[in-house]
């Protein structure tokens, strides 16, 4: 300062000084406001905090890269610091020593976190996942008492299965008291021994609005459920921490419906066509096991004419009845077949040894019958020497008429002398 | 999974679904054209027995709504219905 005249003249030293002082031993304080204009400048992070005015800020460049959760450009955050006087720029600004995140950003934070810490306990695992049961005893549904999701899950589950049976356990679904009600509803349905699976179900909504499901005793809870739960909160984009762990994931009532019971309609067209399947099955079975039988039959039928034991004519007449017999065994006691087939078996092989036996012991007989045996006891067959008939008697033969007198070893030329009958 | 034998003793299924799949595979085995009558026979008895047990699950399915508020929750042990405080 110096005294030009009777004015006192500072310099900006002076001033800046001065100024400096002021704000020498203000306290730290939090801020809430949206980062904007970031920039790095040197060692240093610089942005402006805005509100409806502005305010000036900057971070220790090392610190905010460090950050858990770094802002970007619009981004709510409260930040710790206090006010400091820039002596070289004659400007105030906001030294920040902590930069958390705050309002939708904050929430954000607090999902990632929970969800990083869950997912490193293995709760999301995909083999943790369990398949509800196709046809559940009783299901149980957690919802909000006035909230339209509850009556959509009820809807589309009658519409689906109409004889569905519901516990369920209405609950207020957003606020404080949320978490804990949704966590005692399931740990009761998961009590329950007749439940089979556990709905858990809400509109869509904020971020905010969704946070009950997002929260660390309610994702537990869930993951802790010896019964299978199916989360169906929110809508496609809103997933939450509670879809994650939850068994089955669904992004609507009627995904829920679709989980939770089997469509009545497709599951009786599914047992009528088995049921037709099993009949046409048997049937099938019954018609190879009925040609097969058949076609021994007929071997049967070959057989016996074969063997000559019955007469032809018999054979011939016994055969359709023999073939509508077997076949009327086929069609009204198929599982007594193989055993009649066998018993059939039997009695046609011992009727053919039978037979077999008969022709051997006919041969036999024919053989003794032959006239080569008779030649070889000594007779002799005495042919007419020109025709070569068998000439059988005395009568009629004149003398002087040619034979031939067959031997056992050869034949004789020979006349007749004089036939006396 | 399991070649269709006649069922040995306390082969009941207990859900639905198990008897769901055991009949479709009674129905596979009778569709593969490889049985015998005595075990088409078998397997029909068999597959009759699980689409009974089905229909009556199916059947016995009544359309019943219980509600609860949270009034009517049993008390917690320990109270924990509060929630702990955020991690940060």
């Amino acid at each position: 300062m110096r005294l030009v005249g009777d004015r006192r003249v500072f310099t900006v030293e002076d001033v800046t000084a001065r100024l400096s002082g002021m704000f020498e031993g203000l306290k730290s304080f939090w801020v809430e406001a949206e980062v904007q204009d970031l920039r790095p400048a040197r060692t240093q992070m610089r942005f402006t905090l805005r509100g409806e005015h502005v305010l000036d800020a900057s971070m220790n460049g090392i610190v905010f890269d460090r950050l858990p959760h770094r802002p970007a450009n619009g981004t709510l955050v409260q930040a710790y610091g206090r006010i400091e006087f820039w002596r070289q720029r004659g400007q105030i600004s906001m030294r920040v020593e902590k930069l958390e995140l705050a309002g939708e950003g904050l929430l954000r934070a607090r999902v990632d976190e929970l969800r990083a810490r869950l997912e490193g306990e293995g709760l999301l695992d995909p083999g943790r996942k369990r398949r509800p049961p196709m046809l559940p005893r009783r299901i149980g549904l957690v919802t909000s008492p006035d909230g339209a999701a509850r009556d959509d899950v009820l809807t589309t589950l009658w519409a689906r299965f109409p004889g569905a049976d519901v516990v369920l356990v209405s609950v207020p679904v957003q606020g404080d008291a949320a978490p804990g009600l949704i966590v005692r509803a399931l740990r009761h349905l998961d009590r329950r021994p007749d439940v089979d699976v556990i709905v858990v179900a809400r509109g869509g909504g904020s971020l905010e609005d969704l946070m009950a499901f997002n929260s660390e005793t309610v994702c537990r809870a869930v993951a802790a459920a010896a019964t299978p739960v199916v989360s169906a909160v929110g809508h496609e984009r809103d997933v939450t921490v509670c879809d994650l762990v939850a068994d089955v994931r669904v992004s609507t009532p009627t995904a829920a419906a679709a989980v939770v019971v089997p469509s009545l309609e497709a599951v009786e067209a599914r047992l009528d066509d088995a049921s037709l399947a099993i009949r046409r099955g048997l049937e099938r079975a019954g018609a190879a096991a009925g040609r097969a039988v058949e076609r021994r039959a007929d071997a049967l039928v070959r057989a016996l004419r074969g063997s000559g034991a019955l007469g032809r004519d018999r054979v011939d007449r016994l055969a359709p009845r023999l073939t509508s017999a077997l076949r009327r065994v086929g069609a009204t006691a198929p599982a007594e077949l193989a055993v009649r087939r066998e018993a059939l078996r039997r009695a046609a092989g011992l009727r053919a040894e039978a037979a077999a036996g008969r022709l051997e012991r006919s041969a036999g007989l024919l053989g003794l019958l032959s006239p080569e045996r008779t030649l070889a006891r000594g007779y002799a067959i005495v042919r007419d020497g020109g025709s070569g008939a068998v000439i059988a008697s005395a009568e009629g033969v004149e003398a002087g008429r040619s034979l031939v007198i067959g031997m056992r070893d050869g034949r004789i030329a020979a006349r007749a002398e004089e036939p006396s009958p | 999974m399991t070649d269709a034998r006649p069922p040995a003793g306390g082969d009941e299924p207990v859900t639905f679904e198990e008897a769901l799949r055991r009949l479709d595979e009674v129905v596979s085995r009778l569709e593969s054209g490889e049985v015998g009558l005595e075990e088409a026979v078998a397997l029909f008895e068999r597959g009759q027995g699980y689409l009974a047990a089905c229909r009556e699950r199916l059947g016995a399915a009544q359309r019943r709504i219980e509600e609860l508020t949270a009034e009517d929750l049993p008390p917690e042990p320990g109270g924990g219905a509060q929630e702990p405080p955020a991690p940060f």
